[in-house]
């Protein structure tokens, strides 16, 4: 049974007399890995390498002989490999999440077909079409599927055809208003499965997938209204400034509710940012250069003092 | 946070390992659970970095803006304060608060110094032995994790920089096998290390981690062709030390595993020893795969990762270097695959053996 951690142990001898032997016999017995776990490496290691280094080699044969093969056979290729993939996922009697990867890498298939369709035919690389049939074709399976990697794949292709469609299409948009809309749809996805998640319990979202879609909103946020702030000219950027304040609130709010500190730091460093980004946009002096950065000193502090506050605050009203 | 009781608990159980009686400090270990500085969320922990990052960045564009930077003289002054500002901060307020300011200043003040430096036109070597006794002048005056390691990466940079100023390159696999040995020790005396002092044993985690980061920097250099020019047919030196702490490693790994008889053991050593030679050309291999083996050894997560996803990468970059025809490369890792999977069948009984008991 394990009775200490390594952190424990640590500080433990540090205040204590503990002889190196002494030290030695705790680590073993608490804190380095017994038989049972080097068995189970030892048999991880030597599958995972295994099978990734026969999955490699069949690439590579393939990637040898690509360019001589057949347009059919490329193409005839891929969709061989989707249809048993997805044949697997529907007949195959095993563990739900095993599938589901599998059905997440069908997706990922999805893609390749129709990148190696437009390699065929040259339609042109990073056309924001190739993205937006990727999303749109996969939009079934993840609907029915209710697993976040698959989720994560969506969001990120949806982000990219908006990009690349703002890039190649739509020129005239403003880059805050590009980055603004993509801010609005991640954080709509984000709401809309935390009310889902509580009111509804329809879909529970995993922790760490609500951490990666936050992140990506507060950058997105962030890079809007910089932008915004150097650019001076986008007037959609009031509208951009009063979504993020009343998204940022809700958050605030919600963080507090939750008793969650991630939310709270993602937001206030994201507002830190912001402040500096005005702060060297007002003046162009060196000194204000110095002013930033005595500002965030400051400003991190005192948010890292706010935090530990409330974080001990939680603890005792939990415990 | 632990209470009283929880401690009480822990030394009793301590006790029983011990044969002496010993005697513990009830009222310090009380405190330092209190004050539980390296026990922060991951999100505190990050935002002091990039907190401490980015007021960086901001100074150091206040200094070139503003001329500072023809002044050696404000250079060098400026660059001392700051270094023994973020020691003295770091020593004498331990709290993490204070991490963000420390971290800052060191990191800005080391920029100023050696700009100052520079300036003077001192003899590039010295220079660079003057940083590496800031490094270790850090090391032996402050207890703080950041401080620590990012001394430990100022060393090894001083390493790194003799080397190239001097353009004696192969010295690197010199560098290379003293840095592993150094590592592998590290590792596996952690008990001797803890128990001879307070500031051993504070100075632990961050030198481990520190001593990783540089032992992989360093694989990196000569893992990727073209970095240094380095002369090919002595690569496999530094293969040497990685090899050798995996063989000096080995009976350990068996001790734990229970597999006590010489033929095993020996014919396990035996291709081992082959399995790696057939790496010598990528010291970065059987280095990172060191790493992965020490941190798994000694149950280091953060270690077992990096390592992990070195290995990985280096691999990786092998093969990607590699002046082979797709084709062969493909019948190479296809071949590579089947040996390690049959390995794998040939030893699952053994490996499975215990769990039927």
């Amino acid at each position: 049974m394990k009775h200490l951690e390594r952190a424990d142990i640590h500080t433990i001898s540090t205040h204590g007399n503990l002889t190196e032997a002494g030290v030695e016999r705790l680590l073993k017995e608490n804190v380095y890995n017994n038989k049972t776990a080097w068995q189970s490496f030892l048999r991880l290691f030597f599958v995972a390498l295994g099978v990734g280094f026969m999955a490699a080699g069949i690439v590579f044969f393939f990637a040898y002989n690509w360019a001589s093969l057949h347009k059919f056979a490329k193409i005839g290729l891929i969709l061989a490999l989707m249809v048993t993939t997805v044949g697997l996922v529907l007949f195959l009697k095993s563990n739900i999440n095993i599938r589901n990867t599998m059905l997440t890498g069908a997706a990922v298939l999805v893609g390749v077909l129709f990148a190696v369709f437009g390699q065929v035919y040259q339609t042109g690389a990073n056309a924001y079409d190739f993205f937006l049939a990727w999303t749109i074709f996969i939009t079934l399976w993840v609907v029915v599927s209710d697993f976040a990697p698959l989720w994560l794949l969506y969001l990120i292709l949806i982000n990219t055809t908006l990009y690349l469609y703002a890039e190649q299409v739509a020129t005239d948009w403003p880059e805050t208003m590009v980055f603004g809309l993509q801010f609005v749809i991640n954080t709509s996805v984000l709401i809309a499965l935390i009310w889902l998640g509580k009111h509804r319990k329809l879909v529970q979202a995993p922790p760490w997938f609500i951490s990666v879609v936050t992140l990506a909103c507060a950058t997105f946020a962030t890079l809007a209204i910089c932008i915004g702030i150097f650019a001076k000219y986008a007037a959609i950027f009031p509208i951009i400034v009063c979504v993020t304040a009343i998204v940022y609130a809700l958050g605030i709010g919600y963080a507090l509710k939750l008793k969650s500190g991630f939310f709270l730091s993602v937001v206030a460093f994201s507002l830190i940012v912001m402040v500096s980004a005005v702060l060297v946009e007002i003046s162009d002096g060196e000194s204000m250069l110095l002013l930033v950065s005595l500002f965030i000193i400051a400003s991190v502090t005192l948010v890292i003092r706010t935090l530990m506050g409330l974080q001990k605050k939680w603890k005792n009203a939990g415990s | 946070m632990k209470s009283r009781a929880q401690i009480e608990a822990m030394l009793n159980y301590v006790q029983t390992v011990e044969n002496n009686a010993l005697q513990f400090d009830e009222e310090a270990i009380l405190r330092a659970y209190e004050t539980d500085e390296d026990n922060q969320s991951l999100g505190i922990k990050v935002l002091s970095v990039f907190g401490g990052i980015l007021a960086s960045l901001a100074f150091c564009g206040f200094f070139f803006v503003s001329g500072l930077y023809d002044s050696t003289g404000a250079l060098l002054m400026f660059g001392v304060l700051l270094i023994g500002g973020a020691i003295v901060l770091a020593t004498q307020i331990k709290k993490v608060i204070i991490d963000t300011l420390s971290v800052s200043s060191f990191i800005i003040g080391l920029l100023l110094f050696g700009f100052g430096l520079a300036k003077l036109e001192l003899d590039e070597n010295t220079l660079t032995l003057v940083f590496m006794a800031i490094g270790v002048g850090t090391l032996s005056i402050t207890r703080n994790y950041i401080l620590c390691f990012v001394s430990v990466l100022v060393i090894n940079g001083s390493f790194l920089t003799l080397i190239i100023s001097n353009d004696k390159y192969d010295v690197i696999h010199f560098y290379i096998s003293l840095l592993t040995v150094v590592t592998a020790y590290f590792f596996l005396n952690e008990s001797k290390i803890i128990a001879a002092g307070k500031a051993p044993a504070k100075l632990y985690s961050p030198v481990r981690i520190g001593l990783i980061f540089s032992l992989l920097s360093a694989l990196f250099i000569v893992g990727k062709k073209g970095i240094f020019p380095l002369l090919p047919h002595l690569i496999w030196l530094s293969s040497i030390s990685a090899v050798g702490a995996i063989i000096f490693l080995l009976p350990k790994i068996l001790d734990v595993l229970e597999i006590t008889s010489k033929k095993h053991r020996i014919s396990i050593a035996v291709f081992s020893l082959v399995a790696l030679s057939t790496t010598a050309l990528c010291p970065a291999i059987s280095g990172a795969m060191l790493i992965v083996l020490l941190s798994f050894f000694t149950n280091y997560k953060t270690g077992l990762a990096i390592g992990i996803i070195a290995f990985i990468y280096f691999v990786s970059q092998y093969y990607y270097d590699l002046s082979f025809t797709l084709l062969t490369k493909s019948i190479l890792m296809f071949s590579t695959g089947i040996l390690l999977a049959g390995f794998y069948l040939l030893t699952y009984k053994k490996l499975m053996s215990n769990e039927k008991v």
